[in-house]
């Protein structure tokens, strides 16, 4: 079974960094008070393409499984059903061809900053001067430089959010997978960061794959704007953007086809948003930590 | 304003006084009392322990003290922070052992000195093996604790950069327990003193606990109060070596000042 999809993936064209196929995800939950076991179907059939260098959006309402779906495409969380590729491979786990940045920045509170940057190099085998230059080039890439030696306690949101994004560039990764990163942080920090975010992006040429709550964060940063159903979570509508690079923020955002695109994804949004709350409520009586320290434990 | 020196020499001041005022009112006040045989003064003791030290007869002690309860504690180390480190990753495990290591940690070490006794003897071993028993819980309980708290975000971190078993154990479970078994460390090397004297004092030729229990029954109390006076600075000196290794282990940690 294993062996044939991996002759299909082969045969696959290669002109798409990310494909995936009818991919679907079953969550077994747990409950503490009732004894059986119940299941939580999060993703159904959802089919998604995303070129080589595209910056791709993913929009949903909460609990519809955009999490999820980044965190299979990671290799953190193994599919049900369906079939994914990258570079017309089969995705068997994590690896370092993709680098997921977390929306709680997940810097190791122990490393330096160059340390945490230096991480994948490790991992990659890197030599020791070599995986230095790297971390500092890209730290110096988000520009934060002086925060080298420091411990992540010291730095703001934005700047461990930064270092992430620095740690992820570092080991080089084809495709960056991005969940809701600047959620936590300030409306102005929030821009600064987009307009980095695009600069690098440019600069590297990555693909990236970037799920949010925003609309107007998803217009303005993408390339193409996915929106989600209600969970079961499977893709709707892809919208073109096509608004033109390089962006500025404060350009951008009061042009008449900003606002359409804004409205269109909204709209979508919309009529598919009356049923948002129940995903997020079927959950609601499990032991949400036992359901994590589990999953952590794969 | 005050300047570093100043404010550097007040704690000095503040952490002393107390100290000082206590043994000036012990060298004083004994020489007040009809009777201050089994209260003698500080000065006359802190002459005895001199001539103790010369002797060598202190150091004779202390060392088989220090090495009892230095090799217990390194036993129990030694046991506890591996199968810690396993209790805590495969949690399923800790369901199972979880009632039997609650009530072996609640189960005081003078309560079962007599089965050590019994099974040991009152020889060096059974000595070493109390010691072991009252400092492998501590230690375990946080190693397990420790792990079990190590930030979920951070291993699927690792994880998603393909970090193998070994690496994520080396580069995070360790690391990310870190504080927990520091604890553990501390709680086990203060206990590795306590449980020492008792042990001590069941029976042996040399230690400070033995020292102790002896010249109080042979009415020496001034070698007695020798005794007591070096386990305390044993005491003392072993906590802060700790704290020190703590804080130098954990320089990451934000100490709070941001708050
Ligand atoms: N480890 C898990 N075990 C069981 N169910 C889970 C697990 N993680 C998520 N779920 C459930 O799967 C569904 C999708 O969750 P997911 O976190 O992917 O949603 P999301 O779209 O990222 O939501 P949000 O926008 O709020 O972050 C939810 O109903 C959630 O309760
Ligand atoms: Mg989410």
């Amino acid at each position: 079974m294993a062996k044939q999809t991996s002759i299909q993936g082969a045969a696959l064209e290669t002109d798409k960094r990310i494909v995936a196929k009818d991919v679907g995800l079953v969550y077994k939950i747990r409950s503490r008070r009732k004894k059986e076991n119940r299941t939580l179907t999060a993703l159904e059939h959802v089919d998604i393409e995303v070129n080589k260098g595209e910056f791709y959006a993913l929009v949903g309402p909460s609990g519809c499984g955009k999490s999820t779906f980044l965190y299979i495409l990671a290799g953190l969380i193994k599919k049900t059903s369906g079939a994914l590729y990258i570079n017309g491979h089969e995705i068997h786990g994590p690896d370092l061809d993709r680098g997921i940045i977390m929306q709680q920045y997940a810097l190791f509170p122990w490393r330096t900053i160059r340390k945490n940057v230096e991480l994948g190099l490790e991992v990659k085998g890197v030599k020791k001067e070599e995986r230095e230059r790297i971390a500092l080039g890209f730290i110096d890439l988000v520009g934060l430089s002086e925060f080298a030696d420091r411990y992540p306690y010291e730095l703001s949101g934005g700047m461990k959010q930064r270092i992430a994004i620095a740690r992820a560039l570092a080991y080089d990764p084809d495709v960056l997978l991005m969940d809701e990163p600047f959620a936590a942080v300030d409306e102005q920090t929030r821009e600064t960061l987009h307009d980095e975010l695009l600069r690098i992006w440019e600069k590297t040429n990555k693909t990236i794959i970037f799920v949010t709550h925003s609309i107007d964060e998803a217009v303005f940063l993408a390339d193409r704007v996915a929106v989600m159903t209600p969970s079961p979570g499977s893709i709707k509508e892809v919208v073109d953007i096509n608004l033109g690079r390089p962006r500025v923020s404060g350009h951008i955002k009061s042009t008449q086809a900003f606002s359409m695109l804004r409205h269109r994804v909204w709209e979508l949004l919309q009529n598919s948003g009356e049923t948002a709350d129940a995903g997020a409520g079927a959950a609601a009586d499990f032991d949400v930590s036992e359901v994590i320290s589990e999953s952590a434990v794969l | 304003m005050e300047t570093k020196e100043q404010s550097r020499l007040f704690t000095a001041y503040q952490k002393s006084v107390v100290i000082i005022l206590v043994l000036a009112a012990w060298s004083v006040f004994p020489h007040f009392m009809k009777n201050n045989m089994f209260l003698p003064p500080f000065l006359d003791i802190m002459q005895t322990l001199w001539e103790m030290v010369r002797s060598g007869e202190m150091g004779k002690h202390l060392l088989a003290s220090l090495r009892r309860a230095g090799i217990g504690l390194a036993i129990a180390e030694a046991a506890a922070i591996p199968v810690g480190i396993g209790l805590g990753w495969f949690a399923r495990f800790e369901n199972y052992l979880d009632p039997l290591l609650t009530a072996l940690r609640n189960l005081s070490v003078l309560t079962i000195l007599p089965l050590f006794v019994l099974f040991l003897g009152i020889g060096e071993v059974s000595k070493t093996a109390i010691i072991v028993w009252g400092c492998f819980f501590p230690q375990l309980v946080n190693t397990i604790s420790g792990v079990k708290n190590v930030d979920p975000v951070l291993i699927q971190s690792a994880r998603s950069m393909g970090m193998s078993n070994f690496s994520l154990f080396q580069k995070v479970i360790l690391p990310g327990s870190m504080t927990y078994t520091l604890t553990g460390f501390r709680l086990s090397a203060s206990i590795a003193l306590l449980v020492l004297v008792g042990a001590e004092m069941l029976g042996a030729d040399f230690g400070l606990g033995h020292m102790i229990f002896h010249y109080q029954q042979a009415f020496l109390i001034k070698k007695m109060y020798c005794g007591i006076l070096v386990m305390i600075i044993v005491g003392v000196v072993v906590n802060t070596l700790i704290a020190r290794l703590e804080s130098r282990l954990t320089i990451w940690q934000d100490k709070g000042n941001a708050h």
